[in-house]
């Protein structure tokens, strides 16, 4: 994977029909993939959640096939964890990332009933590319 | 018109009927079909449902034509609103042609109330309802499954919920499948989807789901009402829900799995979502026997919140409010029938069977009139209560449409209408309303669906289904 140091991490989220559209960009794969739990928490909690200091950590592995197939997987995992934990996680923290695999501390917040937004990250024009400075991805979520 | 679909490949074979031929894309192998008025038309070429319904027709051992019903709209991999069938032999199985809410369905309630006589009752009766059965991403904690409970769910669907006293012998018969489909095998359900789903039996979930009372406000049929005990100006409840987390999570299980697995097939598709496996392969019977097992999960979900419904009418109303079930069936599914003379994998996402009366699945009460199928509109407007007909399985492979169908965005529903208004505006119309959040209320606006009278007459006039009673609501429960 690369190491890019440029592309600030950053991410916009599109309303279609019946699903939202998460538009990625960071500076390496690790940097995107945490830009996407960070863009996911944010449908998962209030807007106006951020990283809760007293909040557990959790180690988290995610294997896949592909970059691509690795950025719907990590989501998934954590879609999980806030359906079934009530634990939404909000720091990243990655041990180790290549195009194949992930290994991350992640701190995360309790809530008692996450919004429910979101209910799994889909294959449906799946995308994550080298791009100068850095990584693009493009994951559409089943809301 | 999306990017894919060129206007002159489009041929207008009816006034609700359009084609794209197979020709007109070089890895297309049978045409696509459009049930669609001019307006409804419109609509649909607004987004990208035809180019996905196109790519459904790339797949392995699809036959006879891709159908895309009224309602059709953008989905993930195949469009929601879509109909295919594969052969058996040389076909696959695919988990997007089903979708995450694997049978996702409706079912229906009858009672022998007068609106009139309920009206003092009414909203206590809501409210009880809204108080047990948990809605939003909540848990049921009235319901607990013992170890192995949760298995024999899946594996035996209502006959489970039958021994656990929360089904009535008489509620099987008319359940689509006596509500346990046979080819379940829990041990082909994850650990993570059993999770997912151990506390969720009996609750709605969030979004387009609800509980609904209603009252029938019209007869178009009094044959086929009266076969199923519909009498204008008696309330109804309607059930709208489906498999909940652990569906969801056998759907992302199977899609990941065979990803992976389709170049070893051969298989190469225009979206991923499409990711599928030959029907006779390991992975394309793990998949149909989980696929199975999540339904008879959702048909348990549906009976669940039918025994809840009943004790909140029974607490209110007594005897005189005892709920009868007319009929339950999926609009998010894949089963294995027979057409033509060949067995077939039908897939429906989005769309409803639609049997008519010489059916042999069609249930005794109804062979003089056809299956049951209900098609809710969006909350506050009207439902509706159709029947198949024969000619739909030459038509549709017997299926035809499920709701009005999404026409706006969630956000761009609440931007257009804040929800206190929206509440406003129900409770203007007599509609008592139960939802724990005035945003999601919006989400699910009138004005952010297609017009479901619209769609409801596209698939009588091309014969798809007859309709039979039309349903105002007087109270919902929103997920």
């Amino acid at each position: 994977m690369r190491d890019g140091a440029g592309r600030p991490a950053s991410h916009e989220v599109e309303e279609h029909t019946s699903e939202l559209q998460l538009r990625l960009g960071a500076g390496s794969l690790a940097d995107l993939l945490a830009e996407a739990g960070r863009a996911l928490a944010r449908l998962q909690l209030a807007e106006s959640a951020a990283a809760d200091r007293n909040g557990t950590w959790r180690e988290i592995e995610v294997t896949a096939s592909d970059p691509a197939a690795l950025l719907a997987e990590w989501l998934n995992e954590l879609i999980y964890l806030a359906e079934t934990e009530r634990w939404v996680a909000t720091e990243f923290r990655f041990a180790a990332a290549d195009e194949r695999s992930l290994r991350v501390r992640a701190r995360g917040v309790p809530v008692a009933s996450p919004r429910g937004l979101v209910k799994a990250a889909t294959l449906h024009r799946l995308r994550v590319a080298p791009v100068p400075g850095g990584y693009e991805g493009e994951v559409i979520l089943d809301v | 018109m999306n990017d894919s679909v060129a206007a002159h490949d489009v041929t207008v074979l009816g006034p609700v009927l359009r084609e794209v031929p197979a020709t007109a894309r070089p890895d297309m192998r049978v045409p696509v079909r459009i049930y669609a008025d001019d307006e409804l038309w419109r609509q649909i070429e607004g987004d990208r449902s035809i180019e996905q319904a196109m790519n459904v027709a790339t797949l392995p051992g699809v036959t006879g034509c891709v159908y895309a019903m009224p309602d059709v709209h953008e989905g993930y991999g195949f469009p929601v609103g879509g109909v295919a069938a594969m052969e058996t032999a040389t076909g696959v199985v695919s988990p997007g042609g089903v979708g995450y809410d694997i049978n996702c369905g409706v079912r229906l309630l009858a009672s022998d109330l007068e609106l009139e006589r309920a009206r003092p009752r009414l909203e206590p009766a809501v409210h009880e309802l809204s108080r047990s059965i948990p809605s939003g991403p909540g848990r049921n904690p009235a319901l607990s499954l013992e170890e192995g409970d949760l298995d024999r769910v899946l594996h035996q669907g209502c006959r489970f919920m039958l021994e656990r006293g929360l089904a009535l012998p008489e509620d099987l018969a008319v359940t689509e499948a006596g509500g346990a489909l046979p080819g379940a095998d829990p041990g082909m359900v994850s650990p993570k989807a059993k999770r997912r789903g151990h506390d969720q039996l009996g609750t709605i979930g969030s979004g387009n789901h609800f509980v609904e009372v209603q009252v029938v406000d019209r007869i178009f049929d009094p044959a086929a009402a009266t076969a199923m005990g519909l009498r204008e100006g008696h309330l109804t409840v309607l059930i709208h829900t489906g498999s909940r987390g652990l569906g969801h999570q056998v759907c992302t299980d199977y899609v990941r799995l065979m990803d992976q697995v389709m170049p070893g097939y051969g298989i190469h598709l225009p979206d991923r979502q499409l990711a599928c496996a030959p029907l006779g392969s390991d992975e394309g019977r793990a998949y149909f026997a989980a696929m199975c097992a999540a339904a008879n999960f959702a048909w348990s979900n549906r009976q669940a919140i039918t025994a809840a419904a009943r004790r909140a009418f029974a607490r209110e109303f007594g005897e005189a409010g005892h709920l009868r079930l007319i009929y339950d069936v999926a609009h998010n599914i894949a089963k294995l029938e027979r057409h033509g003379g060949a067995q077939l994998c039908v897939h429906r996402k989005g769309a409803t069977r639609a049997f008519g009366p010489t059916h042999p699945e069609t249930p005794a009460p109804y062979r003089a009139c056809g299956q049951p199928v209900f098609i809710p509109g969006s909350m506050g407007t009207a439902s509706y209560v159709l029947v198949g007909t024969d000619a739909a399985l030459g038509l549709s492979f017997g299926s035809t449409c499920h709701g009005a169908g999404r026409a706006m965005s969630r956000g761009a529903a609440k931007r257009a209408r804040p929800g206190a208004e929206v509440r406003r505006d129900l409770e203007r119309q007599g509609i008592i309303v139960r939802c724990p959040s005035s945003s999601e209320l919006a989400e699910e606006a009138p004005a952010a669906y297609k017009d479901v009278e619209r769609v409801v007459d596209v698939v009588a006039r091309a014969g798809l289904a007859r309709r039979v009673a039309r349903l105002r609501p007087v109270g919902v429960v929103k997920g």
